[in-house]
């Protein structure tokens, strides 16, 4: 609040301030003199100085020329006349900083900055508008920004699903004529590695070739829909987007003990449906929204572990700084995960390319700092935990944090030179009785509410250089200029779950129907998720976006209903056979006039080859990390342990390191997991070939294939074949495939004298072919 | 990105039957790569690009010496450091002080510097050898860092930056001037540790991924034992032969089922 009181001296002291400044004068005292301030003065005449000492304080103009107990420290225009020149000069008594003169080039500075005027840009006559609210005004092309105009109906022509009709407009206009629809077992093929990222079973196969009635595909759609296998799927893209990790990553590589339970809460989110908009408000403000008499009390902290688990560099001494950097992150992957916009580029200076202003940024970051997310920032700061059970038993585990904090903090951190043994080891045994009672209660990885306060916009993103206040409030592209600001009551983060969440935002809706469409056809109906911005790629079918998203909302935000809607399209359900010119006419596939082929991503790939051998362990959700919270798995390289894949679980289930991902997934481009991303590459190297012919796991996975083939066709070399072929394609083999095959094995058991290696090596072959990777 | 810029060449010149065609009997899955190789040498991101000066250097190595000794007993004597050593600070303790518990008084270095060379640059008594070869080094002695930590540091020194994921220095070097051989990495991280940083210290960041270093082992690795991911030991060259010519066939037929397309 003392930068209010500051900006309305402004105007009383306006008369004494030269009104000229341009901008050319801002940059240099934002580029030279302010950081000369900052960084000699303000520790004892600075922001967090009280009054300062001996009574002055140099963080505002209005500071300067009230001056301290010798009088006013600047008189604007002229160095001669000011008390600070001279101080900083040493030739008068006052000499400062009391114990070593400036250097030559930083007097220089001062003393031209007082010389011109001592321009102080916060500081404008009563006319002028004050610098955050100037930086408001924004350009026609930015105000009609395609992704910030309002969700609009598009008029319908006829086709047989809205999809077709709004996809009908491209095709006529581009002259392409759409694939035919694609066969049976194409078509479960891909909608069970779409919904499930596993092969359909030839069971499921030949179940669906037997349907012949209208509803025979929406039928196989709502059983997939109906499995927890389609968590399991769907749940790991959103994953990707929440930067998931049982790791911390950056300097030191501290367990996430608990993110298990957020991983859970996902895959069980995506199983049960729940409505998008429920889904965002729990992530940013479960703790919030339910109180210890609430059912979902549990569900509700733990989601917030979405705050919770994005990189942070430990190691910061400073402990401001710190807390500025783990609220951008936490700032940036929010923005980018709900509205694909780059907010987090503003920290330093107005955003380049969209109209995101510092104050903007400030406004927003102030929700997140004043969020709880570690015990205290200091060097190596521990995440915050909330006990499951009860209140009671939080408050037992708030007690038990801050005793283990303490002694943590003083075994790290004490004098080596003059700490007697006997009271570190003291210590130290204290830290582990705290550590031992802090494992024995369930808890979950998530935020609470801090001290609601406003941040300064920090000039140059230093926080050593802080500005005018910027009151925690969302931009003001989107949500208006008139926008009113929080308020002290909270952090914000509930304020914001519900403005982000609220039908007539323009963003939440489209970025995730676009996600959903990207992860059903490969590309996006705007082809970046992950920014929405000017740099973004426009939408190819803008109608299209906007009925999705509104239909999206329409259904109750229901991301299943979305599947539906997409997979009964003709759109879905074409062919991935090009017809002529689409080349041609349109090379990117933009119009979706044929299926994309889409290489299995690292877990579909992982999953698969475990499933074709009949070794998948089907089991569901749990802790999988061996490790606790606050073990550094820099330890030992304990980060590269093997041990931590030996599992035959769904790849959803293992564990994910920074600075550490598992070889496999990391050949099969799986998604960074340090930011937030909802566009896996897709490359293809040369890694991955040797995957397919040198890893253990493709080489378990082959012999576990041919033992399977063996016990369920012992008898006819065709038929194992056969069974082969339906197993890892979901079809028969051709005639003339199965005497080439026979031919084949006949060549490797003549070179090995072994029969059996001969079938390891045709099913090695099989899963290393396109038509299993691909998807067709 | 790369994926992309190499399927939109190969998609210009050919369908991928044509291009195995052209490959004649080739070997399925690799032969490919090698052909997307050809292909990126001429438009992918490992592109060699020119310079604005004409280079001397043919190849750069980084030797990251991770707990090396300190540049006041190797290379940079501070005299007045040793003059004052077991003073106190002559100066206030910086506004942030990592072990502020712990912060004591002045150490100067215990070893001896002699100047050497027709340059005369200071080389301590650790290094005896090192100073008879002083003309041929470059040593910069003007580098600091903001954070006194090691993780920090370490990813300071990297990648220019210790709070934002940020390209490491190889990553912008071959994104700036691209790689003459296409066959294997532009970029390769020998038995990196994984600590203080693990990955971001050779990460691509925002640069497109085929800008990351290639890790060849990891700390903690026997440099004898470092080895790129799965790259088998060669025991089975001769069935793994009969295998991709195999494989080969299988994609042929593949093909001929399903059309050509840029993907595969």
């Amino acid at each position: 609040m003392a930068w209010r009181g500051t900006a309305l001296g402004i105007a009383a002291l306006a008369g004494l301030v030269p009104t000229s400044a341009t901008a050319q004068d801002d940059a240099f005292f934002e580029k030279h003199v302010r950081p000369i301030l900052a960084n000699r003065c303000f520790a004892c005449h600075g922001p967090h100085a009280g009054e300062g000492q001996a009574g002055l304080r140099l963080d505002s103009m209005a500071g300067i020329l009230k001056g301290g107990h010798s009088g006013p420290a600047v008189v604007p225009g002229s160095a001669a006349q000011s008390l600070l020149i001279h101080a900083i000069n040493h030739d008068t008594l006052l000499q400062m900083p009391p114990k070593s003169k400036l250097p030559l080039g930083e007097v220089a500075i001062l003393t031209k900055w007082v010389d011109t005027g001592a321009n102080w840009p916060e500081h404008k006559p009563a006319s002028e508008p004050e610098a955050i609210a100037r930086s408001d005004g924004f350009s026609a092309e930015e105000r009609s920004h395609w992704a910030f105009q309002p969700l609009q109906a598009p008029a319908m022509p006829p086709g047989n699903t809205a999809i077709d009709a709004l996809l009908g407009i491209g095709h006529a206009r581009a002259g392409l004529s759409p694939a035919g629809a694609s066969g049976k077992r194409a078509l479960i093929r891909r909608a069970t590695l779409d919904l499930h990222g596993l092969l359909p079973t030839p069971d499921e196969v030949r179940a669906f070739l037997a349907d012949a009635s209208d509803d025979a595909f929406a039928r196989v759609v709502d059983r997939l829909l109906a499995s927890p296998r389609y968590g399991e799927r769907w749940g790991r893209h959103w994953l990707d987007v929440a930067r998931y990790s049982d790791s911390n990553g950056m300097d030191d590589n501290i367990v996430h003990g608990d993110a298990w339970r957020y991983r859970d809460y996902v895959i069980r989110a995506f199983n049960q449906d729940k409505p998008y908009d429920q889904f965002v408000r729990e992530q940013l403000a479960g703790d919030i929204l339910t109180d210890w008499s609430d059912a979902n009390r549990a569900e509700g902290l733990i989601a917030t572990g979405f705050l919770m688990l994005g990189p942070k560099m430990v190691g910061e001494d400073d402990p401001v700084k710190q807390k500025l950097d783990f609220a951008d992150e936490q700032l940036a992957t929010t923005a980018r995960a709900f509205m694909a916009l780059s907010i987090d580029c503003a920290r330093c200076h107005d955003h380049k390319f969209d109209p995101i202003r510092s104050a903007d940024y400030y406004s927003m970051l102030g929700i997140f700092t004043s969020t709880k997310t570690v015990l205290t920032y200091r060097v190596t700061s521990k995440l915050n935990a909330t006990a499951l059970a009860s209140a009671e038993e939080d408050s037992r585990l708030s007690e038990i944090e801050k005793r283990f904090d303490y002694h943590n903090d003083f075994v790290t951190n004490y004098n080596r030179a003059t700490t007697p043994k006997h009271v570190v080891e003291a210590q130290q045994a204290a830290e582990d009785d705290a550590l031992a009672e802090y494992y024995s209660i369930p808890k979950a990885m998530a935020v609470a509410e801090g001290d609601a306060a406003d941040l300064p916009l920090m000039i140059s993103g230093n926080h050593l250089t802080p500005g005018p206040v910027a009151p925690r409030r969302f931009p003001a592209i989107l949500a208006g200029e008139q926008r009113s600001p929080i308020g002290s009551r909270s952090s914000g983060r509930l304020e914001l779950a519900q403005w982000l969440t609220a039908k007539d935002h323009p963003l939440t809706a489209r970025v995730m129907v676009n996600r959903i469409w990207k992860w059903h056809f490969g590309e996006g109906v705007a082809r970046t998720p992950d920014n929405f911005g000017k740099l973004g790629e426009p939408p190819d079918h803008p109608e299209l976006l906007d009925w999705l998203a509104l239909r999206f909302q329409e259904s109750g935000w229901s991301v299943k209903a979305m599947h539906r809607l997409i997979m009964l399209s003709d759109a879905y359900q074409r062919s991935s056979r090009r017809t002529e010119g689409h080349a041609e006419a349109d090379p990117d596939n933009r119009q979706f006039s044929h299926s994309n082929r889409r290489r299995m991503e690292a877990e579909t790939l992982r999953d698969a080859l475990l499933a074709v051998s009949d070794r998948l362990d089907l089991a569901a959700g749990g802790k999988t990390i061996p490790h606790k919270n606050f073990a550094n798995l820099n330890a030992q390289s304990r980060s590269r342990d093997p041990a931590l894949y030996d599992s035959r679980r769904r790849s959803v289930y293992l564990p994910v390191l920074r600075s550490a991902l598992y070889e496999m997934f990391a050949a099969f481009d799986f998604a960074s997991p340090s930011t937030s991303s909802g566009d896996r590459g897709a490359t293809m190297v040369a890694p991955q070939a040797l995957f397919m012919l040198n890893s253990d796991l493709v080489d378990e996975a082959s012999g576990g294939f041919a033992a399977r083939l063996a016990q369920h066709a012992p008898g006819d070399d065709a038929e194992r074949i056969g069974l082969a072929h339906e197993i890892a394609f979901s079809r028969p083999s051709e005639t003339q495939e199965t005497e080439s095959w026979n031919a084949f094995l006949d060549r490797y058991e003549a070179a090995t004298g072994d029969r059996d290696a001969a079938w390891k090596a045709m099913c090695r072959i099989l899963v290393a072919s396109n038509e299993f990777l691909y998807i067709q | 990105m790369m994926a992309a810029m190499q399927f939109q060449g190969i998609e210009a010149r050919a369908s991928r039957r044509e291009a195995l065609k052209q490959m004649g009997a080739g070997f399925g899955w690799l032969a490919l790569s090698s052909l997307l190789a050809e292909e990126a040498a001429a438009s992918g991101p490992l592109a060699l690009r020119k310079p604005h000066f004409a280079p001397r250097a043919k190849r750069v190595i980084m030797l990251f010496m991770f707990g090396g000794p300190s540049h006041i007993d190797t290379f940079d004597p501070k005299p007045l450091l040793n003059r004052d050593s077991g003073k106190p600070l002559p100066f206030a303790k910086p506004r942030i002080i990592s072990f502020p518990r712990r912060a004591g008084d002045l150490i100067g270095s215990p070893f001896a510097f002699k100047q050497h060379g027709q340059s005369g640059a200071y080389v301590s008594e650790l290094f005896p050898h090192v100073a008879g070869i002083v003309d041929d080094l470059a040593i910069v002695r003007s580098m600091h860092c903001t954070n006194p930590r090691h993780g920090g540091a370490v990813l300071e020194w990297h990648t220019g930056s210790d709070t934002f994921i940020r390209p490491a220095m190889g990553s912008w070097l071959t994104y700036g001037l691209g790689s003459e051989n296409q066959n294997l990495p532009g970029y390769i991280t020998i038995c990196q540790a994984l600590a203080e940083g693990g990955a971001n210290n050779f990460g691509s960041a925002f640069l497109p991924a085929a800008h990351q270093g290639t890790p060849l082992g990891y700390g903690n690795v026997k440099a004898k034992e470092a080895s790129f991911p799965f790259i088998g030991d060669g025991q089975r060259k001769r069935l793994q032969r009969l295998e991709l010519d195999m494989l080969s066939d299988v994609s042929r037929r593949q093909l001929a089922r399903s059309g050509p397309d840029p993907e595969l």
